[in-house]
């Protein structure tokens, strides 16, 4: 089920009915109606497991959980016997729903944005709520050492761009460490005549280090002209040329903007964390990061965090030492670690993917919730407001029909920020709905067929296509 | 900047056509007629749409201005007379942007894509024209001039057939495109034909090629706010240095911030090229951050962004060039009938062909401002998909005046132009019966008050059109349509079905099969003929972008596949067949 | 849980083989099963597969054969006891659509990549000869409880013959069930206009033309050698035969003795793999199947079944149903069509296989077809029916023994059998965690 069908789902279900095919994407829709959920397991992941218990999503938010609420008026009451409520999932590393993923054409790009380019029709989205996924981070590719700004987003089916940016997020940026960056047996961008530099692992550590140098020069530039413009004179300076490559690097440095660092091999992690270190700023996350578990006390010493598949492996030179039990080690070493899909398929199961963590190591429950929920909602700085389910947190949830770590178990509601945005029942429905629609508009005259080729078109204009 | 006030122009035209009678031969000499310049078109039904119109008057021009029009006006006994009988006379119709007359691109020699590793060497990609003495690299420097890239005598004849007279064009360019110029669709050069230059600067959306930055939509972005940033920075430093210049060095004088001056001021229009709701919003966004004044061309979901294009105040130049089905519908297999030749369309698909027609009532409705224009499509297109929206829902003088008065207003030529007023410039359109009839059919058109022969009515070729120079069949060398491709990556063939189609004057596609389906936001042809797109291909777990570019060559549309981590791959495609007939 | 040394076999092999050893290559010498001996393992849940569920029974093996299975059965003497108190006994699961042991590393690594050989027409390249059963990928998966696989070769037209093997043995003799078990061919693509590169004539000066003269050549080509092994068969039978390696592998192939893997994934690309195979006397499977449902009834009637492959792929249309793939499986049993679920991977994520029939039982295939299309399924498609597949007598005693659901997965794999022999549970993972999980 896609874009407009979803579009007039919604209509149909809380909101007064535009034409469907005017849906005039202009603001925020009403306050979304509250829910009850009843009676179901609720899998806080910071508060432990809840049998029979009742979840109130009121206003975008957890309202209240216990036993026996009552549901105000006007309220939805959903009967949750027999389902498992836990928070959305959030996926740390996606490239969904984006015009574009790498400006591979130099080394720093940190002037670009994802979120200049984001595509919130993409159908991949929603195919990612029916996996009970709320929330993502949408990183720049890893073409280059230091990449474009990041995206953290709602997956907000039908919604325009403007909504699903999740507002205040703490901003990001990506770089990339390694074998695709280097670039090795393929050095040119495509239309270039020559190799791009760096092309080996010891040049990424210099393109950093020049980087941040600059930008330090930059912060001092400012800082000077920000004095004398406060100054007897101030008036008259003129304040230095703003460079979009040099201001998120200073970010980063000042510790405003956060890091989030493709890496494979232990080595070039060890790089990247030593050179953070010498600059003064932490990396937030290091992504993919499939040689943790070698480094996981130094990870935990320079504070960062790590971000990874949950069993892929051996599919390139630098993956061939990862193994499943990585997010083990490094949350026995007590680094906050997560699990990612970096694709638009496997973000469809990242529960599995936790599950295994069970298996690969030996987590418990609520460890492995956390990989793919709170631990996620720390990574992009938004912790305090979703990733668990405890109240006054938005209403970001995932309601399934057995325990999100069995393969039996689907989706059957995806809320975010208390707003239903996937049901399965309603999923069925539209289908049929769709079907007949379709019917309908190949009989339209835009949609028949054209004049047979080399037949010759009758003289009137405007009388056929 | 006007390089030339009308009163001007026009006094210059008489000059010339007074130094041209006093040079000239005598006439015996060289056995020439002189062409008259006084014409009027007697009982006919005239509307001149800045006030009601005349059932049945009659319309004098002279020396390429309108000097009477009245129901009751009489032919000057220098004019020639036309029988206006049966005809209808409108001002005459402005597609508000082409790229007519415009320099078409130098055809390339060399670079595109080459076999195995990657692109290196190589002669390098043409590119459009660029600017003299420039800073910016070419594709960002917005000192171009559609003015300056004006070709003399260009053929005008397909734009003629459907009444349209004048035209804004605009070079076709990367990031910053141009500025662009409101020209008359008549002979002559530059200095003849144009109205009024420049008038907006244009904004394309495509990264500059060449493995240069920007390469991406996200570095155009990146791109175009660094260079309104340094504009103002640019402004600020010179403003100093006009205050005060002694004792400090003098500032870098750059063509490409001067260009900008007038952007960053708000006196100079920007033209972003937006059809989706996205791409809309992205460019009111832009123009938000930079206090610019946005124009919207293209405007395909524009129905969807009303409130945000009225509170930017944003007109949009809407596109008549409609999506149109190419292929047959794919029909039910019947058991044991052979494999159906076209896949079904996406539902997305079938409803914005039947939104299209409707669009442009909706802005009217919502008291959007707008004009009209061609989107690059086929100019036999032009008059049938405009009388669809009529039909669809768009006021008949609503268009009309899409088309003339109001198009002329967001141009800045409504003073001079777009209207049937004394004094204006005598840009017609005649219409045997009503334009917006479907039996209706263009006549004559008058360009600087010189009728123009209309040829007969053409079968239109498949898809991509005739258009003529500067239409569309130059810019999308036969790439609509579905193509099933092999694509080979690190030794494993994979199939996919690639369909691209017009939206406004842009190519856009979508790919489905075995990666999954995704839509590529943009497909982009440079000038040799080389075709790219970037596009999200999942395969096994993993979702990787990747840079496809080719060449349509002999029926195969072939060359390589670049992602990050992998070694280059290859694709072939070739068409699907578009009937059941077919083999 | 964590994976702990649980048998004496293991414990000696890891007093033998130091961890640096072990990681050190590429690759690792995965390690040895121990011999095959007489096993009980006692008071379990016994999930036959081909018959009902015992809920606490014993199953006995020896000698590499499953002897006896049941509520109340004897211990032999002298029989090594597994406490099967809180477990669970299977089959072990059978993936029929790999690249196991002929690649390495996939991207970047070119020279362990050895699956696919150059030239359009290899019936002769066998995946027993390039299988490597020291690639890290056999430990890691025969650890979850894939115990078998079908190992074949791609590409090209005809890309070789696949060869069934247990995920266990010093050796690739040792390894092997049958050398040569199927025929992998992709017929050049049919109806709706794709066309694989060897019909662009390498790609450069290609046009529509050209490429349609070249996909019905090599068409006309495989029609050929398989007339020329017929014929050749006849003349070997007749004693008047030149020898010839390619066309003798043929053989048993055109008498349809031994079945043929065509590798289809759309209806039509499928529906014209069916109708060739039934026009040559082959015995047809389809391979990938993605849209298999649209051919069912075809399958159904020519008696074609599908190894499923697609389950993860991504819906190939912009209005398919979200779990258009996954609720293929469901939808194929409805209908008739006999399939098994297989990973369709080159080696690394073989391992996942559980988790994909999982998976499809959440969305409409019962859960008992679901373990029968990793067990039984897959193996009858392949001619192994009778050997493997399900836990009863007389059968390989591939065995795996679990502290749970076997699809699920959170579940452990206790201990492990492959042809009767005790395999231990360690892989190159194992040793790499066991390395590096003290660090502090």
């Amino acid at each position: 089920m896609t874009t407009r069908s979803m579009r007039t789902l919604r209509a149909a279900l809380f909101v007064a009915v535009a034409a469907p095919t005017l849906a005039a994407q202009g603001g925020t829709s009403a306050a979304p109606r509250a829910m009850l959920i009843r009676n179901a397991t609720v899998l806080t992941v910071t508060k432990g497991t809840l049998n029979n218990t009742d979840v109130l999503l009121e206003n975008g938010r957890i309202a209240r959980i216990g036993q026996n609420l009552t549901a105000p008026a006007g309220a939805e009451v959903y009967d949750g016997t027999g389902k498992y409520v836990m928070p959305g999932i959030i996926d740390p590393h996606s490239h969904m729903m984006s015009d574009a993923v790498n400006e591979g054409t130099l080394s720093v790009t940190s002037m670009v944005r994802i979120a200049d380019v984001l595509n919130p029709t993409a159908p991949n989205v929603y195919r990612a709520l029916a996996g009970g996924v709320t929330m993502i981070n949408i990183l720049h590719g890893s073409a280059n050492t230091i990449g474009g700004q990041s995206a953290t987003v709602k997956l907000k089916w039908g919604r325009p761009t403007s909504e699903m940016l999740v507002a205040n997020a703490p901003p990001g940026i990506k770089f990339a460490l390694g074998e695709n960056v280097t670039r090795k047996g393929r050095n040119t961008m495509p239309g270039a005549p020559e190799a791009r530099y760096p092309t080996t692992r010891m040049g990424q550590e210099e393109v950093i280090r020049d980087a941040f140098t600059r930008a330090r020069t930059y912060q001092a530039e400012w800082a000077r002209y920000n004095a004398a413009a406060r100054g007897r004179n101030g008036a008259g300076v003129i304040p230095p040329r703003r460079d979009l490559e040099l201001e998120p690097l200073v970010e980063i440095l000042e510790g405003k903007r956060f890091v989030h660092a493709h890496t494979y091999r232990a080595d070039e992690t060890m790089m990247l964390l030593e050179l953070a270190t010498e600059f003064g700023f932490k990396v937030r996350t290091l992504q993919h990061a499939l040689e943790a578990y070698k480094i996981a006390p130094e990870i935990r010493a320079a504070g960062a965090s790590m971000s990874t598949f949950a069993d892929s492996w051996g599919y390139k030179i630098e993956a061939y030492d990862a193994i499943p039990y990585n997010v083990a080690i490094t949350v026995r070493a007590g680094v906050i670690s997560t699990i990612n899909s970096d694709s638009d398929e496997r973000i469809r199961r990242l529960n599995i993917d936790a599950a295994k963590m069970m298996r690969y190591g030996g987590l418990t429950e609520d460890e492995a919730l956390a990989t793919i929920t709170i631990n996620g909602a720390w990574q992009v700085g938004l912790e305090a407001r979703t990733g668990s389910i405890e109240v006054g947190k938005e209403a970001d949830i995932g309601i399934w029909n057995g325990h999100p770590f069995s393969v039996y178990s689907r989706v059957e509601r995806t809320i975010i920020d208390g707003e239903v945005f996937f049901d399965r029942q309603e999923d069925e429905r539209q289908r049929a709905a769709m079907a007949a629609e379709r019917a309908e508009l190949e009989r339209a005259e835009p949609n028949t067929a054209p004049a047979p080729r080399g037949g010759q078109r009758p003289g009137t204009p405007g009388g056929n296509r | 900047m006007h390089l030339l006030s009308c009163a001007t122009t026009a006094r210059l035209a008489t000059l010339t056509a007074t130094l041209a009678v006093t040079l000239a031969p005598p006439l015996g000499a060289q056995g020439d007629r002189p062409t008259p310049s006084t014409y009027a078109i007697t009982n006919a039904r005239l509307v001149p749409v800045s006030s009601a119109p005349i059932e049945r008057g009659t319309i004098v021009i002279r020396d390429g201005l309108i000097v009477a029009i009245g129901a009751s006006v009489s032919a000057p006994a220098d004019a020639r007379i036309v029988d206006g009988t049966g005809l209808t006379v409108y001002p005459g119709l402005i597609d508000a942007y082409s790229t007519l007359g415009m320099r078409a691109p130098a055809a390339g020699q060399g670079g595109g894509f080459g076999g195995g590793g990657g692109f290196g060497g190589g002669a390098p990609v043409a590119r459009p024209a660029g600017a003299p003495n420039s800073t910016m690299p070419i594709g960002l420097q917005p000192e171009v001039r559609a003015f300056d890239q004006l070709v003399e005598n260009s053929d005008f004849s397909a734009a003629h057939a459907a009444g349209i007279t004048t035209a804004l064009t605009a070079p076709s360019g990367r990031v910053y495109e141009g500025q662009s110029a409101l020209i008359s669709l008549g002979s002559g050069d530059f200095s003849a034909v144009a109205i009024r230059t420049p008038v907006a600067l244009h904004v394309g959306f495509q990264g500059i090629g060449g493995g240069q930055f920007p390469g991406s939509l996200m570095g155009v972005f990146a791109a175009l706010r660094q260079s309104l940033l340094d504009a103002q920075q640019y402004r600020t430093v010179h403003a100093a240095y006009a205050r005060n210049p002694r004792a400090v060095r003098r500032p870098a004088l750059d063509p490409s911030m001067e260009a900008l001056q007038p952007v960053i001021a708000g006196t100079m229009p920007v033209v972003f090229r937006a059809s989706t709701q996205r791409e809309i919003e992205r460019a009111l966004d832009l123009a938000k951050e930079f206090a610019l004044k946005p124009i919207i061309a293209g405007g395909t979901e524009a129905y969807r962004v009303v409130d945000r294009l009225k509170a930017a105040n944003a007109p949009v130049l809407f596109s008549l060039n409609f999506p149109r089905r190419t292929a047959a519908p794919a029909a039910p297999a019947a058991p044991g009938a052979a494999a159906p030749s076209a896949e079904p369309e996406p539902i997305r698909v079938l409803r914005d062909r039947v939104q299209a027609p409707k669009t442009a009532g909706q802005l009217q409705a919502a008291g959007i401002r707008f004009a009209l224009q061609s989107g690059g499509g086929a100019y036999t297109e032009f008059l049938p998909n405009l009388r669809r929206a009529v039909e669809g829902g768009l006021a008949a003088d609503a268009a009309l005046r899409a088309l003339t008065l109001g198009s002329a207003e967001l141009l800045g030529a409504a003073d001079r132009l777009g209207s049937l007023e004394a004094g204006k410039i005598a840009n017609l359109t005649v219409v045997r019966g009503d334009l917006f009839a479907s039996d209706a059919r263009v006549t004559s058109v008058y360009v600087d008050g010189r009728p123009q022969t209309i040829a007969a009515p053409t079968v239109a070729a498949g898809p991509g059109g005739p258009g003529g120079p500067g239409g569309p069949g130059e810019r999308r060398p036969g790439l609509e349509g579905a193509w099933t491709m092999t694509v080979e990556l690190e030794g494993v063939e994979k199939q996919a079905t690639l369909t691209i189609s017009t939206m406004d004057d842009r190519l856009v596609g979508r790919i489905e099969g075995d990666f999954g389906s995704t839509e590529v936001a943009e497909v982009v042809v440079m000038e040799d003929g080389t075709v790219r797109f970037g596009v999200l291909l999942t395969m096994k777990e993993t979702s990787e972008e990747a840079l496809f570019r080719g060449k349509l060559t002999d029926g195969v549309f072939a060359g390589t596949i670049d992602m990050i981590g992998h070694a280059s791959g290859r694709f072939a495609g070739l068409r699907v067949a578009s009937t059941t007939q077919e083999r | 849980m964590r994976p702990s040394l649980k048998t004496s076999f293991t414990a000696m092999l890891a007093a033998l083989v130091t961890p640096a050893a072990l990681v050190a290559q590429l690759g690792s010498p995965n390690p040895l099963p121990g011999p095959q001996g007489t096993v009980a393992i006692v008071n379990a849940r016994i999930v036959p597969v081909s018959g009902a569920v015992i809920e606490r029974g014993t199953l006995v093996m020896s000698g590499g054969k499953i002897t006896a299975i049941g509520a109340n059965v004897a211990v032999p003497a002298g029989a090594q006891t597994i406490d099967g108190v809180g477990k669970s006994v299977y089959p072990g699961m059978m993936d029929a659509a790999t690249q196991m042991g002929l690649t390495e590393i996939s991207q970047g690594a070119a020279p362990t990549v050895d699956n696919n050989e150059v030239g359009s027409f290899n019936p002769n390249a066998i995946a027993y000869y390039a299988m490597n059963p020291h690639s890290a990928h056999v430990g890691v998966t025969r650890v979850v409880g894939v115990t078998h696989v079908l190992s074949h070769p791609s590409g090209g037209v005809i890309a070789g013959q696949g060869t069934l093997a247990n995920l266990a043995g010093w050796t690739p003799a040792a390894m092997t069930i049958r050398q040569r078990a199927v025929l992998v061919i992709t017929i050049p693509r049919a109806g709706g206009g794709g066309f694989g590169f060897a019909q662009f004539g390498g790609g450069g000066g290609a046009n529509a033309a050209t490429a349609q003269r070249t996909r019905e050549a090599q068409v006309d080509s495989l029609r050929a050698m398989l007339a020329d092994a017929r014929a050749y068969d006849k003349a070997v039978q007749a004693n008047a035969a030149t020898a010839n390696v390619r066309l003798a592998a043929l053989v048993p192939y055109v008498r349809g003795e031994l079945p043929v893997m065509f590798v289809a994934d759309a209806a039509a690309d499928i529906r014209t793999a069916v109708e060739f195979a039934a026009a040559e006397g082959l015995k047809a499977i389809i391979v990938g199947g993605r849209e298999a449902l649209r051919v069912a009834d075809l399958l159904k009637e020519k008696n074609v079944p599908v190894i499923f492959t697609q389950l993860r792929a991504m819906p190939g249309r912009e209005d398919d149903p979200f779990d258009v793939n996954f609720a293929t499986p469901g939808q194929l049993a409805s209908a008739g069509v006999r399939f098994a679920m297989s990973a369709g991977d080159d080696g690394p994520q073989v391992r996942d296989l559980p988790s994909m029939a999982g998976m499809a039982a959440a969305y409409g295939l019962s859960r008992e077809d679901a373990l029968r299309s990793v067990t039984i399924w897959p193996a009858q498609i392949m001619g192994l029916g009778d050997q493997l597949g399900s836990l009863e007598v007389g059968k390989m005693a591939n065995v795996v023994v679990t502290d749970g659901d076997l699809l699920e997965a959170r579940t452990l794999v206790t201990h492990l059998f492959i042809d009767g022999r005790p395999v231990p549970l360690d892989s190159r993972h194992t040793v790499l965690f066991e390395t590096h999980k003290d660090r502090r």
